[in-house]
């Protein structure tokens, strides 16, 4: 619980200086590729939770893999949290961060799954619906289950829109189960 | 052979399924981050209520009672082996609620509502929430009609009332449930044409088991069925075995039934046997919720567990329908400790407290109240006039002998007037012994504490004493019945009546030996 709690302190400030200075779009963008990096290799957000490691050799290592890639303002934000031993938070502080802009400038994500890959026309429409439902810009992102079995499951946040055949069969089982349906 | 025809099929599954639609599904979800010891703490689910009740996967049922600042804590209704870490977990937007409505009378239930008697569905229509607010003042009004148990100790000194809450207290193996069961079997009375008649208004009966045997459940049950109790009683059954959440809940399920009748202008009795058994599920909730525990390792809410629960008790006024709901709590203490935290709890919640006594049990007198320190704060105004007489004398006269008792053993070197009083206080006590399921109507009540406390006992051996009494009540409902009916109708013993009491008894006193 600490761990959020702090995660969403550093991650608040960032978010504050940057808009401040008005480069927050550049540091965005850093944000993300930092984020995409921890979350691909685990070999780096091993290192960085590892107690037996150096803070300078830590600084070093974030210096050598993100120096020409970032902005200086985002490396120093990183060397600082170095700096302040929270860098085993550093994946939950950029998440948070992420969140907080998406916040900030009414972005929303949405999941959207479905059973077969929808039509270029579909992707639109669906967004299209869901910007004008939430008053929100979407950033919609599409993925293939077949467990849907057919139409979509949206996943806004916690809410989930649930237009998919499975939801629908699913509550017709339940119907037959509860004996609402006879046929005698 | 008849031959069924598939668009036959198809119609009829069209016609069943017609409520059916197929529209899109919004609901909120989270995920399950933790579970085990019938807790999931969930990620997620950032609208949900406090005490929503939460859907898990195979039919498995949450109640929220943690709202952290990233998770929510539930406990589960059902069996936390059949849900694992990942799980979605589905709002249901209602918090923990039950079926209520007079179809419930007769049947045992969970305390989600569900028949486990194997008599079929409960088609009831209305439900309520379990955890409702307690009545203000305004609705209320002073207690005032009596509430009969039927026995003879408590309607004459510790007299309820209906809308009391009055605590039953004591250690295992004293009589506790007897009590309440004999209170339940006597509310029979009032569902009589006779009753209706006088003006008694039926009094619907809620018996709460959390956390005993199944077999002492069955028993009971069996006892209230033999004695036909069951027609106007509900069992609310948390057994041993039962998910500990659920037992923590029950209570509160009883009260929620016993108020739809309150609320409907009726009475209601409402027995929670026992609370301590509840206060051990909450503690075991609230440790493994990594609640922080206080004395005796409850947490710091155990209180307003209990008084937010006895707060339901209640008498509306006049208003609202002048319906009432009685709370008689159940309290097991360990070797006679009252001092312990939930008891002090309760006895300072209750309206009065029926103290039972192992020793009282073992040296035969039962029920073994101990009616020295036992006492109703607002019964008495509920009394009929009738047994506010009698009673006034025989409570004085018990006092006066638990004073003199440990004297009893110094036999004939007593002076005349201790003997006296020890010979009439052990006649007394005798009287107010009393079997099990055996409750007496309140006017027979009046007319043996009368004989008791005006000497009509002196003479007679303590061991014929149990013997008269009922003797005497034969002479009295078949060769008098008229008496016994005045009592009845006119609550109270005018001089007239009292005269004829001492005439009836005369006659009986020189037939009897």
């Amino acid at each position: 619980m600490t761990e959020s709690k702090v995660s969403a302190r550093y991650a608040n400030s960032l978010l504050g200086s940057a808009s401040d200075k008005g480069n927050l779009e550049t540091v965005a963008k850093d944000m993300e590729l930092v984020y995409s990096s921890i979350k691909s290799s685990g070999e780096l957000s091993r290192t960085l939770s590892s107690p037996i490691v150096k803070a300078q050799v830590k600084t070093s290592i974030l210096d050598e893999i993100f120096k020409k890639k970032i902005s200086k303002e985002t490396m120093d934000f990183l060397k600082f949290i170095v700096e302040k031993n929270r860098e085993n938070l550093l994946e939950s502080i950029v998440k948070k961060f992420l969140d907080l802009r998406d916040q900030k400038l009414g972005l929303v994500n949405v999941n959207v799954k479905s059973a077969v890959e929808l039509g270029e026309d579909q992707k639109k429409k669906l967004k299209e619906k869901f910007e004008k439902l939430l008053n929100k810009i979407v950033r919609a992102n599409f993925t293939i289950d077949p467990d849907v079995v057919g139409g979509f499951v949206a996943k806004v946040g916690d809410t989930v829109y649930d237009a998919s055949l499975k939801n629908q069969l699913e509550i017709l089982k339940k119907r037959f189960l509860k004996g609402g349906a006879s046929l005698n | 052979m008849a031959e069924v025809r598939p668009d036959e099929i198809s119609a009829i599954l069209r016609k069943q399924l017609s409520g059916y639609e197929s529209e899109t599904d919004i609901y909120d979800v989270g995920t399950v981050l933790q579970v085990g010891d019938g807790i999931a703490r969930v990620y997620g689910l950032s609208q949900v209520m406090m005490s929503e009740l939460v859907e898990f996967p195979n039919d498995v049922y949450g109640m929220v009672l943690n709202l952290d600042e990233d998770s929510v804590g539930c406990v589960l209704f059902g069996e936390s082996t059949k849900i694992k870490e990942g799980d979605t977990v589905k709002r249901t937007k209602r918090v923990a609620s039950m079926p209520v409505g007079e179809e419930m009378l007769g049947r045992v239930i969970t305390p989600l509502g569900l028949p486990v008697d194997g008599k079929g569905a409960i088609n009831t229509e209305k439900f309520l929430p379990i955890e409702r607010k307690a009545l203000g003042v305004i609705q209320r009004q002073p207690v005032k009609e009596p509430l009969q148990t039927g026995i003879g100790a408590i309607d004459a000194m510790i007299p309820i009332g209906r809308g009391q809450r009055e605590l039953i207290i004591g250690d295992r193996q004293t009589g506790k449930t007897a009590v309440a069961v004999d209170a339940i079997i006597n509310q029979k009375y009032t569902h009589t044409e006779e009753a209706k008649e006088l003006g008694i208004k039926p009094v619907y009966c809620i018996y709460v088991a959390i956390g005993q045997k199944s077999s002492t459940v069955a028993q009971v049950v069996a006892k209230l069925h033999e004695h036909g109790a069951m027609d106007y009683t509900t069992v609310i059954a948390a057994t041993a075995n039962e998910p500990t959440p659920l037992q923590f809940i029950a209570p509160y399920s009883g009260a929620t039934l016993g108020e739809f009748f309150r609320d409907n202008g009726k009475h209601s009795l409402v027995v929670y046997d026992d609370l301590s058994k509840q206060a051990v599920a909450y503690r075991e909730l609230s440790l493994l919720l990594r609640r922080p525990p206080g004395r005796e390792a409850y947490p710091g809410d155990v209180f307003y567990l209990h008084s937010r629960l006895l707060e339901r008790a209640s008498k509306l006024n006049d208003d609202l329908g002048g319906g009432s709901l009685t709370a008689l709590p159940i309290i097991e203490t360990q070797q006679g400790d009252v001092s312990a935290y939930i008891p002090t709890n309760v006895i300072s919640i209750t309206d009065g407290q029926i103290y039972l006594e192992s020793n009282l049990f073992n040296a035969g007198v039962r029920p073994a109240i101990n009616v020295g320190i036992s006492v109703s704060r607002v019964g008495g105004n509920a009394q009929i006039k009738a047994m506010k007489k009698v009673a006034g004398s025989l409570k004085l006269d018990l006092a006066q002998y638990r004073e003199l008792e440990a004297f009893a053993k110094f036999g004939s070197d007593l002076d005349k007037a201790t003997q006296k009083t020890l010979s009439k206080g052990a006649r007394l006590v005798e009287l107010l012994k009393q079997g099990q399921y055996a409750p007496v109507p309140i006017e027979k009540q009046v007319i043996s504490i009368y004989l008791g406390t005006n000497g009509y006992l002196d003479n007679i051996a303590i061991s014929d004493v149990k013997r008269f009494e009922k003797e005497v009540l034969e002479f009295f409902e078949v060769k008098n019945n008229k008496i016994l009916g005045i009592i009845k109708k006119e609550r109270q013993l005018s001089d007239s009546t009292i005269a004829e009491i001492r005439k009836i008894a005369d006659e009986f006193i020189a037939v009897f030996k």
